[in-house]
């Protein structure tokens, strides 16, 4: 892998920022170089927000995703789906939680869109919404395979309260469940 | 100088920064870009038996701050553009009285509440002169997150070398960008600090404005049995309130030279690849971050850019700058702004047919920007 260009988007208020530095941290720690920038709105709640996650074997100076050269985004509100979908590159993966994003024809013509109900699997099926950014973590890198996933869920776990530990470690596996049954290869 | 490996941000790592440089007073007022930089503080300083105070506004944050410095500790602030406008009263009273104090500017875009979680390099002019009346600012400016660190400790020791305020400005993307950043370690800081003079002699005897034209004043920590007065006011030797002719012009001539003087050890540049450049680039902070990766773009395509970054914005690297503009026809500035810091270029090369790229959406610059930019005008 040279380098991986990922940004997740949903609103404020939402937590795609955690799952941002979890995949800078553990970039870091395998020896490569990642930064995470956040770009959000004067509403804070509620306004569109979206973070950029460069990894790269190389240095990176510019910090924020260039339009056209991302490989893979996620997006759970269709507010930032619709304001930043064009930096992704064509034929580029972009999952959608589906109850929330809606992707025109045309849209799924230029990209491979995967829906994934994230938001649903972390409140039902985890039993916690909030959840949902490392459910979107897990979708998020067993789609891109941009890092050993074991060193992955160690940084996770290294980022949230012990006493969530087991949960988180559920949605992981969740995810990675759901990204396979859509598509993701193994 | 031994070093560690970090992953952080911008203002987390000035907070980091000012804990090791030996700060222990914070008082501030959270303002957006630059809130973390209080978080962080605000868990640290308790901990070392430092204080953080938030205060009830800018103006008491700065109040507090200043306060602090008269006592005799390192102490901070941390706002964005809006709450140095609202603290430039004050600043003017420290660079009269002549108290160290730092002030982390985290910029975003103005003027007034502007674009509050946006970039911007807008407070550029605003930082040489906040206050009212003559001063020299002493003004530094983080170009990656390493400097957000290195920089805020080098405000510190300077604040206590010339005896005023020190701005570090940071912008919303460096102080909020999550990276890896290797820093000097704690105890490589610490073996750094050179703390403010003082005056050990007689108490009759003290005359803490009474120096050297060329030199800042001596300001012992309050309540150690050396007596002084802080005004606003022009002030005589001992601090009190005078009109006297000479005494006024010396003071504020004072007050230049003792930085003029010495603006070696206050300067600080970087240059990337200009020795072999056709067209230099002249730009700091975040902005220099996109022109690295446009100057790497633009040589990889055979055409031979360089740039030139002031780390120190104010007071500005002019001689070095007039260099720069008699060996290069083509410059171009790029700065997240109108063109404040154009002005100085202009006026350095003593030129004005310095080209720009300005920016003010909020939005930072994209490297295809600045290769754009140079494509069309040189």
């Amino acid at each position: 892998m040279s380098k991986i260009v990922m940004r997740f988007t949903g609103v404020g208020g939402q937590g795609v920022l955690l799952a941002g530095e979890i995949f800078a941290a553990a970039k870091i720690k395998a020896g490569g170089f990642g930064v995470k920038t956040a770009t959000y709105t004067s509403q804070v709640r509620g306004g569109a927000t979206v973070v950029d996650i460069q990894l790269d074997d190389n240095e990176i100076f510019y910090p924020y995703a260039i339009d056209g050269e991302i490989d893979f985004m996620l997006s759970v509100a269709d507010k930032s789906y619709q304001l930043f979908k064009n930096g992704v590159r064509e034929g580029g993966t972009i999952v959608i939680e589906p109850n929330l994003v809606y992707p025109s024809d045309e849209d799924r013509k230029k990209w491979n869109i995967v829906e994934i109900p994230i938001i649903t699997i972390a409140k039902e099926e985890v039993g916690n919404v909030i959840t949902q950014s490392v459910v979107a973590l897990a979708i998020a890198n067993t789609y891109t395979k941009a890092l050993d996933e074991q060193l992955l869920i160690d940084t996770m776990l290294s980022k949230v309260p012990a006493k969530v530990h087991e949960v988180n470690k559920v949605a992981y596996e969740l995810g990675k469940k759901y990204a396979l049954e859509a598509g993701a290869t193994a | 100088m031994s070093t560690r490996e970090v992953i952080s941000s911008g203002n987390d790592l000035a907070a980091r920064a000012a804990v090791d440089a030996g700060c222990m007073f914070f008082g501030g007022y959270p303002l957006t870009p630059s809130s973390e930089v209080m978080h962080t503080i605000s868990d640290l300083l308790p901990k070392i038996g430092g204080t953080a105070i938030q205060m009830e506004d800018e103006i008491a944050g700065v109040a507090a701050a200043i306060g602090a410095g008269m006592a005799g500790v390192r102490t901070l602030t941390a706002t964005s553009g809006p709450g140095i406008s609202l603290k430039a009263e004050n600043l003017g009273l420290a660079q009269m009285c002549e108290v160290p104090l730092v002030v982390v500017n985290v910029m975003r875009g103005g003027p007034s509440t502007g674009l509050p979680t946006r970039v911007s390099q807008g407070d550029v002019a605003q930082a040489k002169n906040p206050s009212h009346g003559d001063y020299k600012s002493i003004t530094l400016c983080a170009g990656n997150l390493e400097e957000c660190y290195t920089e805020t400790v080098r405000a510190f020791n300077l604040a206590d070398r010339f005896m005023q305020p020190v701005f570090v400005l940071l912008d919303e993307t460096i102080g909020h960008m999550h990276a890896k950043a290797i820093i000097p370690t704690a105890e490589a800081v610490k073996e750094g600090i050179v703390p403010r003079k003082t005056f050990d002699g007689a108490p009759e005897d003290y005359k803490p404005y009474g120096v050297e034209q060329d030199q800042p004043a001596v300001l012992n920590p309050m309540y150690t049995g050396y007596r002084y007065h802080y005004t606003g006011l022009h002030h005589d030797a001992d601090g009190f309130p005078t009109e006297e002719i000479e005494t006024c012009r010396k003071l504020i001539d004072r007050l230049f030279k003792k930085v003029d003087d010495f603006t070696d050890e206050i300067e600080l540049n970087e240059e990337y690849m200009i020795d072999d450049a056709d067209i230099l680039l002249v730009g700091y902070g975040s902005a220099s971050l996109a022109i690295k990766e446009a100057v790497n773009t633009l040589r990889a395509e055979g055409i031979k850019v360089g740039m030139f970054r002031p780390i120190t914005l104010w007071p500005s690297p002019e001689k070095r700058l007039y260099e720069l503009g008699q060996k290069f026809d083509k410059v171009l500035s790029v700065e997240l702004n109108q063109g404040q810091y154009l002005e100085e270029v202009q006026r350095s090369m003593g030129r004005l047919d310095i080209q720009k790229l300005t920016k003010t959406n909020g939005r930072p610059f994209s490297p295809a920007d600045i290769i754009a930019k140079v494509k069309e005008v040189f």
